[in-house]
Formats: C-alpha cells, sequence, structure tokens
C-alpha cells in the first residue's frame, strides 16, 4: 500500500475508432468543457475543430520574431556598411570608424538591396527560433513526467487506442457527472487517473 | 468546418454546366469588343504611320504577353495538378484546364509579331539580320537565313562589328526565332488540348474508369518540359529580345513566377464568380480557397525571389551589357514605378496574405487576387514599356528618318499610354471571350473523377 498523498487528475476514456473519439470530442466540446485532451496513435484531420481548439497565439510570436530578425539583420548590415546609425551617441565613433567600400560600390542608405540577404536570413533565422521556442513555452515542454503515464492503458495510445482525458481542473470537471457524460458518448474502460503529489 | 459532409448524392449524374443568359451576354459583348478593337489595332500596327505604329507595336507586346502569361499559367496548372496526382483540386481542376484551352487561341493575336514591319520597331537584332543577309541574298530571302552554321552570316555581322550577335547567332537569329514561335503554340497548344479532352472524355464516357485520368497523369510528366521550354523561351524571345545586347539567367524562372502566381489568381477569381453564380456549391468549399490562397502567397513570395535574385545579382557583377536593364527602370518616373513594384507587388500582398482568415473567405481573397493582377499589369508594364522610348529614340539617332519625332523623346513616349490601354482591352476582351467559351463548353467541374469526392471533403 502506497503511503504517499494522491490527487485525481481526470478522467481517461477509450474509443473504439477515430470517428467515434471525433463524435465523443463535439459532445465533450459542447458540454462546455476547457481543459480536456485527446490521444490518437496518428493525427485525427479536423479533430482540432471538433474539440473547438481556438487559433494559437504562436502565429503573432512568429510575426514578432521574424520583424525582430528583420530588423536586426538591417541594423547590423547598415552599421558595418553606413553611418546612418551614427547620430547613436555611444555608436557614433564606433560606426564612423567601421564603414568598409566593397568593390567601389557606394555605402549609404540607397545600398539597401545589399542587404536583404542578410534580413532575409535573419528573418527566417530569428522566426524558426521563436516557433521551436515558442512551440515548447506553449506546450510547457520539456517535462519529465505527465500524469496520465500512471494510468496502465495509457501507453496504448501510441498503438491502437483512442483517449479523451479530462481534467479535474475543469470548472465543469465533477467525478459523478464528468464520469456519466464520459459514458454516454461511448467511452469504454473510464478511469479515474491520481497522480503522486 | 461548418460544411455539409459531400456524398455522391450531392453530385448530378450528368454534372453541372454553366448556362446562363449573363454569361452569353458577357461572352458576346466580349468578343465584339475584341473584334472591333483589334481592327482599328490592325490598322495601327499596319496602316498607320510609323510614328503611330512604331510605339503601338510596344503597346500590343505589352498586352500580349500579359494574357499569354495568363493563359500558359493554365497549362501549367493543369500539368502540375495532373503530374502531382493531387486530389484536392479535382474540383476547381476544369477551371484550370479551360484557362489553359485559351492558350492556343493567343496565336490570333500574337501573329502580328510574325510580320516583318512589326518587327523592325521591337527587335532591332532582326534589322541587323536583315541588313547583313540583305548583303549576302538579294531582297528578303536573305533575312531569313543566318542560323547557325552559316558562315557568311558570321561574317557578315563581324564586318558590322557586331561581336554578341556573332556569339548569340546560334540562338537568335531568325530561322530558330520563327521556328520557336510555331513551336510555342503548336507544342503547348496541343498539349492543353488533349489534356483537356481526356478530362471533358470522362465526364461522357459510357463505361466510366480511371483510364482516361491515368492517360492524363502519364501524358503530364513529359509534356511539362514542354512548358517550361515554351514560358522560357517566349519570354527570352518576345521580351528579352528587345534588347538583345542584355543578359540575364533569371529572366524565364521571373516570368514563370509571374505567370504562376497571376493565372491562379484567375482561377481564384473564376471559382469565386461561379461560385456566387450559383455553381460549384458543394464541390468548392473555403479549403480549396485557403489551398490557392497559399499557392497565391507562395508564389508571391517566389516572383520577389527571383525579382530580387535578379537585380542583386546584375547589381554586384556590374557588368555593362547587364546593368542596362535596371539603369532604364531607375530612371525618371521608371524608378517610382520600380518602387511601388516593390511594395505593391510584395511588401503589401506578403503581409495581407498571411492572415489565414482571409483566405479561406472568397470574397477577400477574390479581391487579393484582383489586386495581385493589377500589379502583374503593371510589372509587365515595367517590363516591355521602358524600352519603347529608348528604342525608338536610338533608331532615330541612328538616322532613320521615318522616326524623326522620337529625337525628342526622354524617358517615356508622350501620349503612347492610350495605344497602351486600347491594346490591353483588345486582347484583355478576346482573352475573357475565349475564356468564357471554354468554360461554357464543358461541365464546370470533373464530376465522374473518381477523386471528386475526396476533393469536395479535403480538409487542410
Amino acid at each position: 500500500m502506497s503511503t504517499t498523498r494522491k490527487r485525481v487528475y481526470g478522467y481517461l476514456a477509450e474509443f473504439g475508432s477515430a470517428s467515434a473519439l471525433y463524435k465523443a470530442a463535439e459532445k465533450v466540446r459542447d458540454a462546455g468543457y476547457r481543459k480536456w485532451d485527446c490521444h490518437t496513435p496518428y493525427p485525427v484531420h479536423g479533430l482540432d475543430a471538433a474539440m473547438g481548439m481556438k487559433r494559437s497565439i504562436l502565429p503573432w510570436f512568429v510575426f514578432c520574431g521574424g520583424t525582430l530578425g528583420l530588423l536586426t539583420g538591417f541594423f547590423l548590415a547598415s552599421a558595418t556598411q553606413t553611418e546612418i546609425w551614427g547620430w547613436i551617441p555611444g555608436l557614433t565613433k564606433a560606426i564612423e570608424s567601421y564603414p568598409t567600400v566593397v568593390q567601389a560600390k557606394p555605402a549609404n542608405i540607397f545600398t539597401v538591396p545589399a542587404f536583404f540577404p542578410i534580413m532575409f536570413e535573419l528573418t527566417i533565422l530569428f522566426s524558426g527560433f521563436t516557433t521551436l521556442f515558442g512551440l515548447l513555452a506553449l506546450m510547457k515542454l520539456p517535462r519529465l513526467n505527465h500524469p496520465l503515464f500512471a494510468s496502465r492503458q495509457f501507453h496504448r495510445a501510441t498503438d491502437d487506442a483512442f483517449f479523451i482525458a479530462v481534467e479535474a481542473r475543469d470548472p465543469k470537471f465533477n467525478q459523478e457527472g464528468t464520469r456519466q457524460l464520459l459514458e454516454e458518448i461511448g467511452g469504454k474502460s473510464i478511469e479515474l487517473v491520481e497522480e503522486e503529489d | 468546418m461548418a460544411h455539409h459532409h459531400v456524398t455522391s448524392a450531392d453530385i448530378p449524374v450528368d454534372g453541372e454546366r454553366l448556362v446562363s443568359s449573363k454569361v452569353e451576354a458577357v461572352k458576346r459583348i466580349a468578343g465584339y469588343t475584341s473584334l472591333l478593337l483589334s481592327l482599328i489595332s490592325a490598322y495601327l500596327l499596319f496602316g498607320a504611320k510609323p510614328n503611330i505604329a512604331a510605339p503601338f507595336a510596344y503597346s500590343w507586346l505589352f498586352a500580349l504577353f500579359f494574357f499569354f502569361t495568363l493563359a500558359a499559367g493554365g497549362c501549367f496548372w493543369t500539368l502540375l495538378h495532373n503530374v502531382s496526382n493531387s486530389g484536392w483540386g479535382t474540383s476547381v481542376r476544369r477551371i484550370m484546364e479551360n484557362l489553359g484551352y485559351v492558350f492556343p487561341f493567343m496565336f490570333i493575336f500574337a501573329w502580328p509579331l510574325l510580320v516583318p514591319s512589326v518587327q523592325q520597331w521591337l527587335f532591332e537584332w532582326m534589322n541587323t539580320h536583315r541588313a547583313a543577309g540583305g548583303a549576302i541574298f538579294e531582297g528578303n530571302i536573305g533575312s531569313l537565313f543566318g542560323f547557325y552554321g552559316t558562315d557568311s552570316m558570321e561574317q557578315a555581322l563581324t564586318a558590322k562589328h557586331e561581336a554578341l550577335l556573332v556569339n548569340k547567332q546560334w540562338y537568335m537569329n531568325q530561322f530558330a526565332w520563327y521556328a520557336r514561335f510555331f513551336f510555342y503554340f503548336i507544342g503547348l497548344g496541343l498539349v492543353i488540348h488533349t489534356l483537356r479532352k481526356f478530362s471533358v472524355n470522362q465526364d461522357t464516357d459510357p463505361n466510366p474508369t480511371t483510364k482516361n485520368l491515368f492517360k492524363a497523369r502519364f501524358h503530364s510528366t513529359y509534356t511539362l518540359i514542354i512548358f517550361a521550354i515554351t514560358i522560357t523561351f517566349a519570354a527570352i524571345d518576345w521580351l528579352s529580345g528587345l534588347r538583345y545586347d542584355w543578359f540575364s539567367t533569371m529572366w524565364g524562372v521571373y516570368i514563370f513566377a509571374g505567370t504562376a502566381l497571376n493565372s491562379m489568381a484567375v482561377i481564384i477569381i473564376t471559382a469565386t464568380l461561379m461560385q456566387r453564380a450559383g455553381y460549384l456549391k458543394h464541390v468548392v468549399t473555403p479549403e480549396h480557397f485557403h489551398i490557392k490562397g497559399k499557392l497565391l502567397f507562395a508564389f508571391t513570395v517566389f516572383w520577389a525571389y527571383t525579382g530580387f535574385s535578379q537585380y542583386m545579382l546584375i547589381w554586384y557583377a556590374n557588368i555593362t551589357e547587364e546593368t542596362t536593364y535596371f539603369l532604364i527602370r531607375n530612371t525618371g518616373d521608371w524608378n517610382t514605378a520600380s518602387i511601388a513594384l516593390v511594395f505593391g507587388h510584395f511588401v503589401i500582398p506578403f503581409v495581407i496574405l498571411l492572415q489565414a482568415w482571409l483566405k479561406k473567405n472568397s470574397k477577400t481573397l477574390s479581391i487579393m487576387a484582383g489586386y495581385t493582377l493589377v500589379m502583374h499589369a503593371l510589372d509587365h508594364y515595367i517590363i516591355t514599356i521602358p524600352e519603347r522610348s529608348v528604342s525608338l529614340y536610338g533608331m532615330a539617332f541612328a538616322g532613320d528618318k521615318r522616326l524623326a519625332d522620337f529625337l525628342n523623346v526622354s524617358t517615356s513616349v508622350p501620349g503612347a499610354f492610350w495605344g497602351d490601354i486600347l491594346a490591353f482591352v483588345a486582347i484583355g476582351s478576346g482573352f475573357i471571350f475565349f475564356y468564357l467559351r471554354a468554360l461554357t463548353q464543358t461541365a464546370t467541374y470533373p464530376h465522374r473523377d473518381p477523386r471528386i469526392l475526396e476533393s469536395a471533403n479535403v480538409s487542410n
């Protein structure tokens, strides 16, 4: 017998097929639950719509990251090739002593096409980084463990089973009502998953 | 999302056809407008004095190439759709095929380029070749000679110190130019005609099989090369050839990028208008517009990428023969137009088309597609027209008495834009006529294609 305290994570219910899961997800969505998730062995098209998921905020992060990269690229290239940043007090000396004339090309603001490749590369780089790290932050990754791993049947989510997990921290969650709902929409082997506190 | 699941019960057995008095009326008006304006244009090209005919030759080339790219793009999307074996676009494939089917008819507007009296204003290298050929053979027959291997033409050009023309002679000679001209229309015309026939035959096949589908897929593979040759070499022969001493390795790709982008814009607008008129209701969904919007976005970026690559390669190399192109287009008001193109053709559509909701809404996407077409017109205006004042001034300066008026011309020819508008409307209404004609000849979507349900229920 375990001596540690347990805390209820939520209900885990199994569904027979992707289409059963899809229909069940629509009902959980319509019941007004917010903190819940589906676990499938493979991507199911349209499941995000059935779950009523909102569009991710990630594109805005990427847009800001890309813009920052664009400006950084322009700053780095123009600071080393032109004198247009010389008005910034701390930079005046460094910048005025730096400009290089390459291949007799002029070095002023009209040289901007020469900076485009650098601006482009940094836009891509910064967008890529914001995508990766923004995604990890939004998913709260990396993490070492997940409460659902306490379930003995959950490993089948990567094999042949379709699950819906409703979390206890959802305001609409209650032990009887949620279990009843999962039963009504066709959930099998419903399990109350507990995590160690 | 809210779209109901389409089953075979929603697809009419005999398909749906674009039949309405409104379409017929538009088709007829477009046809007559084109006929009338083409007759006026023919007079301006062949009957008018050189100081009107010469600028108008450039107007005609600009308008011709604009619509040429749209029709060729229809061929491209058909070929790409078949060769990639993609299912999503089955419900809009007929629009692509019908847009491509305008291509063979573009010959009706392109043939004036075959006539030496028009060519003499546009392609200066032909004048040099004719003069050199005339020295070898008496009369016009000499002008056709001089394809690769004729030493006499090479000697005649060398004697005139035309080193560039000597080196380019294997490509730039009249025999090869004419041969390629006919190859474009016969080659790609046969390709799109056959592909469309495969597709339409499937609609009425008493014993529906996938036979036609597989045939179309197979024949699209190697014929994609014909498309690549057509769009690349037509761009080099007709546009880049306006200035024989100019080189650009990006030219074919640059023109292709605009072609694919703007024919997709036409396909989007057509699909929207047909849906508003009550067609394609079950098979075309916001998901289709989303995919087409993504292609529009992708090719906007691709166009900018090729355009900038061409600019930067030439700018860095700094070779006189190459920079001349951008020098002309960065002089005077053309500079304003070039900068407007950078923002109007790339920056603005890039930021706007990033948004997913806009691409899923057929109305907003069509507005963006229309905007892209306007920018494509500006793009082609900047490609063709700045050459007009430079060439005509050059010919007048070299002593062509017929063009004496153009000795006063600086960066543009005053008043010549009326001719640009006339040619654009003449060919544009002809384009609409042949497009509507093709659209009303067939069912609006391939209703017996085995992938039509997959396409109607596509989700991305």
